[in-house]
């Protein structure tokens, strides 16, 4: 099966790690992912705070890459692309003059045609092959991870409907249910980890992400698993830092979705580049168990 | 700090709440002053007002106050207020707006250093059409360090936030979690085009 996939900049960037996993991982399970033809950035949500026209025209660009790709769906592992592709996408569905303004400045046209999937979404799908259970030869035993979805894999500024609970959702619980790890149930799941705030207003993200720290250990997990590598890397890089201001002694390897399955499908930790976390993620790779 | 008393002005309030509105394609008139949105707002500490608050003003034609609000610069754009509103009035957006609306008007950004990251964020998006971290962190550094100098923090100010940054920058470069590179897209003459158009539309 072919998927058509937006990496996005994070993953050609500090998040290499990521798309890497993503492709190994996808392989794997018999998905062919299609990197879009000299794909753009989605301008993030900077361009909705700068420039209403580019923060839907840039994703659009993508949107008709995507389109004219012949391929039906298109997965995008960041969150942040993900959201901004849908709203330009529902956006263009409903605004044919916006529509028709950005179609006549692009080579290849929006029409609309492509299904736009998160990663947990690509992952539940092949979950009830049959043959993804003969696929997985290890257990995440002894994994509890508090399964941290953030702010924009369930909320949109438009009005989208997605399959997942949105205050409470399910999708990379049941992922982690079906590796063998026990999700721990917490408070903090879409509880936003402050996005770039990390870098222009501190103060902002570093007490957001003392409540999730603090939730996470309070309900009993040893790990945090997140998709958005902008979640990853907030929740990884600055760790220290909310603990020595917030009190928190204990640290918790922020794990990508990838890896649970990378890990489970029998890819090797070198392989999968989890020596690239900043608080160490090592030490939970003894528990895995054989099937 | 505690919001400040909203008054009544009907003869400045209709032209900024329909320039807000049709700019944000929020219907504020339907805001019933529930406060779910300020239940859930992550930011509303920092910012000292909450959506709710802000949608007043906005209603009461206050525009100084709308304009010069932090939950316009701190709003993390979680949309949790939106969501949870019964009206489906999403407040990220009027924030964006207000932001929009204060660098049309040339006001000083409340908080600058908000400003000058997006900015210098969708700068870099433009220039390569993919973005450089490292041209963003390198254009922000710059924007900021002018205006720590200007608003008289001096150097001290500007080296510290440096040594924070650069300490952060090790850690991740050891990691290998640097990207010393930069992408370029291949047809970035069709990036230069939409961005064109946006300040022909602007
Ligand atoms: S939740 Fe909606 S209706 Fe209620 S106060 Fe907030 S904006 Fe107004
Ligand atoms: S979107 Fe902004 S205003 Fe709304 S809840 Fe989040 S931070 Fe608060």
């Amino acid at each position: 099966m072919k998927i058509a996939y937006y990496p996005g900049c994070s993953l050609h960037a500090s998040s290499a790690f990521y798309d890497v996993q993503t492709q190994m991982v996808a392989k794997r399970l018999g998905v062919e992912l299609v990197e879009l033809e000299d794909w753009n950035c989605c301008g993030a949500t900077s361009a909705c705070k700068t420039d209403n026209f580019l923060s839907i025209a840039l994703p659009a660009r993508n949107i008709g890459i995507a389109d004219a790709s012949g391929l039906d769906e298109l997965v995008i592992p960041c969150s942040s692309c993900y959201s901004r592709t849908l709203v330009s996408q529902k956006v263009l569905a409903d605004n044919s003059d916006l529509r028709d303004t950005i179609n006549s400045e692009l080579t290849k046209k929006v029409s609309g045609r492509i299904r736009v999937l998160s990663i947990i979404e690509l992952i539940l799908k092949q979950l009830n092959s049959k043959d993804f259970s003969e696929k997985l030869k290890y257990k995440l035993e002894g994994f509890k991870p508090a399964c941290y979805y953030g702010c924009l894999l369930t909320r949109f500024p438009y009005d989208i409907k997605i399959e997942d609970n949105v205050e409470n959702p399910q999708g990379m619980d049941i992922i982690c249910k079906k590796l063998g790890a026990e999700p721990v149930d917490w408070n903090y799941k879409t509880d936003c980890c402050g996005a770039s705030a990390t870098v222009n207003d501190a103060d902002v993200a570093l007490r957001l992400m003392s409540k999730i720290m603090k939730d996470a250990i309070a309900r009993g997990a040893n790990c945090i698993v997140a998709t958005c590598p902008l979640c990853q890397f907030n929740l990884d890089a600055y760790q220290d830092m909310v603990g020595e201001k917030y009190g928190i002694q204990r640290r918790l390897p922020v794990y990508f979705i990838t890896e649970f399955i990378g890990l489970a499908l029998g890819i090797s930790d070198k392989d999968l580049q989890i020596d690239r976390h900043l608080i160490d993620a090592s030490g939970l790779l003894k528990e895995i168990k054989q099937v | 700090m505690s919001s400040a008393t909203v008054k009544f002005q009907p003869e400045y309030s209709q032209p900024i709440l329909q320039e807000i509105m049709e700019k944000s394609g929020q219907n504020l008139l339907s805001c019933y002053q529930c406060r779910r949105c300020a239940a859930g707002c992550p930011v509303s500490d920092e910012a000292g007002v909450t959506p709710d608050r802000l949608i007043r003003m906005i209603v009461f034609g206050q525009k100084d106050e709308a304009l010069n609000n932090l939950l316009v610069w701190r709003c993390v754009a979680c949309y949790t207020c939106g969501e949870r509103c019964p009206n489906n009035i999403q407040t990220a957006k009027i924030t964006e707006t207000l932001k929009q609306m204060s660098k049309k008007a040339h006001l000083e950004a409340l908080s600058p250093k908000i400003a000058s990251f997006h900015e210098a964020f969708i700068k870099s998006a433009i220039d390569n059409g993919r973005l450089s971290e490292m041209d963003l962190m390198m254009t922000y550094g710059k924007k900021n360090a002018q205006h720590e100098l200007k608003k008289g923090g001096g150097w001290k100010a500007v080296i510290a936030e440096l040594k924070g940054q650069a300490k952060l920058g090790l850690a991740l470069y050891k990691k290998k979690r640097v990207h010393l590179g930069s992408e370029k897209v291949k047809n970035l003459s069709e990036i230069k085009k939409l961005s064109k158009k946006a300040e022909e539309l602007k």
